[in-house]
């Protein structure tokens, strides 16, 4: 089962043709296969092992697939690995960074891996931690920050050279009411610039709310590439969880927690 | 044996059996250590090198002492050995005592992880100690392992009724145990006194220094005291204040007293053994104590979070935007991760020390001295320990989760990183060494011959920057290592061949050749040629080298590669 409708007919930034990837024999990812235009925002979804994180991977050049390839602005990513990490910016699952920097240090060396100016680095590194607020903390260790301060720290690690296309795995986590809101305009912002975003997450009603589309995944293949509106309306559905839940089969959550709940129970009884 | 071990083991709680094994692994950061990464073996080839060393103790002072007839003169060798022994465990203690630093006491991470768990403070501190202990006493019992009992046998043939080997023996364990337990305990004592005064962040902030200083003051004590365990020596009244602030020579004396061979007149040095391990014992196990019941506490009730100061932030470029985030970023790596400063300090402090030792006597005179080969070889092995210590620094990984960053914004090719590489260790260790080779250099003449000498020590300082380099092709502190890989004994033994055959030669080389300009000239162009032709070999096979992150342990079956 498969369910697609056409994109808008724009230049494709992102392509992925066909890719398959598998770990010890086992694959991962099947035959992964989409496209992305300027200012879109691209919820890419999934259960748990579904191939979400092998075909970020793939896309920010980390991990090389067995088969299949990726295109960006219609080159072969493989040909020339340095223009496109030049293009994109990248927030990773897990807030990994290098806890013993400050925030403000590990804007510098960012900046200077990616060769900024030192005058417009510290520019942008400066006001984009005022805007976050982290200005206060700009300073201290990153092992002493919050989670949603990392996080903070990575989208803006993310935005300092200005990329054509943004990958946001899981950009929410940890981060407070208002700074979720501020990124949502953000995303906004950036899709009207004409920035090409893939949005990963597991929040299932903000990406409805922000995504032109959404891809779906579940297995190492592609279930669903629609817009989320119409999807729902294809499958009779009301919403995207419904669709979501529908579409990867997941199991009986009521029947898993009661089981859940009588496991804990054996021998206290 | 092993059995009764595991069943003894057995009847201990668990949770401490859990605790006590985590602990002991944390001697090596598994955080920083690959999966792959064979910890118990590593240990081994530690434990390989300590028993090579007994092994040879054991050697030298066996054949020491067949090479004295008189038994006053064997009674002094053997009471030169003694001290050797106990000064020789005492830094190999504190040597330990300071790479674990902090070992003993609850961090943040325990009190937080083991905060809520049904686990008594007690279960962590009697887990923390034991396994301290077992580190410690893997080292002292193998570092002792053959000289503990050559010495005490030729001892105990010495004449005289109280000297059988029984109790030199017993003497000599009970020496070694005491000694040991005196600096560890001293160092938890005012590890623990002062966590207990002072706020925990300025604790953790003083910490670092005095582990800094502890690594020296140890390495220092040990090559420039001076040897003073013949009687005469003893007895002169000018050695009084050295003998009294000297802990080796106290434990000297205790062991001495208690083989039953030691002057009356002496016996306040014993005294000061005795009293010494009495305090430190005793204030250790109240300090720990204290910590565990207050510290636990004050961890929790920290702030999470206080505002970065002001302070110093800006630092100079160092190069392109490229070389100079990899320079800043492994000064910083350096500077703030514990083991990665412990780790270069170590080199840095024994090279420091070994200097000190072999130019005590040119530094004391107020003349300028002329340029000797205490010169030459402190200068070479100075260079030497810093390049190839900072090289092995940089292969300890700091933050492997974080390196996705570096693979992502690759933008240059490989080899502008290995450049940048290269800058940062000319930055961080040949210039260091270079510059105060030419502070140094102020008490020496002539000065064509010192002047000379420093350009050698230059280009040494690229060649062996450029030697470090081949096959280096990562980004500093950001590669998984494999320890174990590495075989510990072949390098070490390995070093100390290179460093006999290949330094004093080239200091005799150096100091006719600083006499004679033609032969100056050819020096220097030779050591020229060689920087030049490593510089090239490097820079060509950097350009096809690719950065790597992981190092890839040895697959389990080799291939001979017969098969078309």
């Amino acid at each position: 089962m498969q369910f697609t409708n056409s994109s808008p007919k724009t230049v494709d930034l992102l392509e992925l043709e066909h890719l398959y990837r598998s770990f010890r024999g086992i694959p991962a990812i099947e035959d992964v296969s989409f496209k992305m235009a300027p200012g879109e925002i691209v919820g890419f979804l999934g259960p748990n092992g579904a191939g979400k994180s092998t075909t970020v991977k793939i896309i920010t050049g980390m991990l090389r697939p067995n088969d299949g390839r990726v295109l960006f602005e219609g080159q072969d990513i493989a040909k020339d690995m340095v223009a496109f990490r030049a293009a994109f910016g990248y927030v990773p699952e897990e807030a990994h960074l290098y806890s013993y920097l400050s925030g403000l240090e590990y804007l510098q060396l960012v900046g200077r891996l990616r060769g900024l100016e030192e005058e417009l680095l510290e520019t942008k590194a400066t006001r984009l931690l005022k805007l976050l607020n982290l200005e206060s903390w700009q300073y201290s260790p990153i092992s002493s920050y919050s989670k949603g301060m990392r996080q903070r720290v990575l989208i803006a690690a993310a935005l300092l050279h200005d990329p054509k296309l943004l990958i946001f795995d899981e950009p929410l986590s940890g981060l407070d009411v208002v700074t979720m809101r501020l990124f949502r305009d953000l995303l906004e912002l950036l899709a009207a610039q004409g920035k090409a975003v893939l949005y990963i997450s597991h929040v299932l009603e903000v990406v409805e709310q922000v995504c032109n589309r959404v891809i779906v995944i579940a297995k190492g293949r592609v279930l669903a590439d629609a817009r989320p509106a119409d999807l729902a309306k294809l499958m009779s559905l009301p919403n995207l969880e419904s669709v979501f839940a529908q579409l990867v089969q997941q199991q009986d959550t009521r029947t898993v927690a009661q089981e859940m709940v009588e496991v804990m129970q054996i021998g206290h009884r | 044996m092993h059995k009764l071990i595991n069943k003894l083991a057995a009847r201990l709680p668990l949770d401490f059996r859990i605790l006590y094994h985590q602990f002991l692994l944390r001697v090596v950061d598994l955080e920083s250590l690959s999966i792959q990464a064979d910890i118990v073996g590593y240990l081994g080839q530690f434990s390989g090198v300590l028993i090579m060393l007994s092994l040879l103790h054991a050697m030298v002072t066996y054949i020491g002492y067949l090479t004295f007839s008189a038994p006053a003169d064997r009674l002094a060798f053997c009471w030169h050995m003694e001290h050797y022994l106990i000064s020789t465990t005492m830094l190999v203690v504190g040597l330990i005592t300071v790479i674990s630093w902090d070992a003993a006491f609850p961090d943040r991470r325990d009190v937080m992880v083991l905060s809520p768990l049904p686990i008594a403070p007690r279960t962590i501190l009697f887990a923390k100690i034991t396994a301290a202990a077992a580190v410690l006493g893997l080292a002292i019992v193998t570092l002792n392992a053959a000289s503990g009992i050559v010495l005490p046998l030729l001892l105990g043939t010495q004449p005289g009724p109280a000297l059988d080997f029984i109790q030199s023996f017993a003497a000599y364990w009970f020496t070694i145990l005491a000694a040991s337990a005196f600096l560890y305990g001293s160092i938890l004592t005012i590890q623990g006194f002062t966590a207990l005064v002072l706020p925990r962040r300025i604790f953790l902030r003083l910490s670092a220094i005095l582990q800094l200083a502890a690594f020296g003051l140890f390495l220092g004590v040990y090559f420039a005291q001076p040897l003073l365990t013949d009687p005469v020596s003893l007895a002169d009244p000018r050695n009084r204040w050295i003998l009294a602030s000297s802990p080796s020579y106290w434990f000297f004396a205790l062991f001495n007293q208690l083989n039953g061979s030691w002057p009356a007149q002496f016996s306040w040095l014993a005294s000061r053994a005795w009293i010494a391990l009495g305090l430190t014992v005793t204030g250790a196990a109240s300090s720990l104590l204290l910590c565990y019941i207050h510290t636990m506490k004050k961890t929790v009730e920290e702030p999470d979070l206080v505002p970065g100061a002001g302070g110093l932030h800006c630092m100079p470029p160092f190069g392109n935007s490229l070389q100079t985030a990899v320079a800043l970023f492994s000064i910083r790596s350096l500077t703030r991760s514990r083991q990665h400063r412990v780790a270069f300090a170590f080199y840095l402090a024994f090279v420091f020390a070994l200097a000190l030792s072999l130019l005590r006597g040119e530094l004391a005179t107020p003349a300028p001295a002329p340029v000797s080969m205490d010169l030459l070889i402190s200068a070479f092995l100075m260079m030497f320990f810093a390049v190839a210590g900072l090289r092995n620094v940089f292969a300890l990984p700091i933050s492997l989760t974080a390196n996705w960053v570096l693979r992502t914004t690759q933008l240059r090719p490989s080899e502008d990183y290995i450049a940048a590489t290269r800058r940062t260790l000319l930055l961080l260790a040949v210039a260091p060494i270079w510059l105060l080779s030419f502070a140094l250099s102020f008490r020496f003449k002539p000065i064509p011959q010192v002047a000379i000498h420093l350009a050698v020590l230059a280009l040494l300082g690229g060649i062996l920057a450029e030697l470090c380099l081949i096959g280096f092709y990562k980004v500093p502190f950001t590669c998984s290592y494999l320890p174990g890989k590495a075989n510990i004994q072949l390098v070490f033994w390995g070093f100390v061949i290179v460093m006999i055959a290949f330094v004093v030669p080239a200091a005799q080389f150096e100091l006719t050749a600083l006499a004679v300009p033609l032969k100056a000239a050819f020096m220097l162009s030779a050591l020229g040629a060689l920087f030049w032709a490593l510089w090239i070999f490097n820079r060509h096979r950097a350009k096809s080298a690719v950065l790597y992150f992981e190092e890839i342990p040895d697959p389990l079956i080799t291939t001979l590669g017969l098969s078309v």
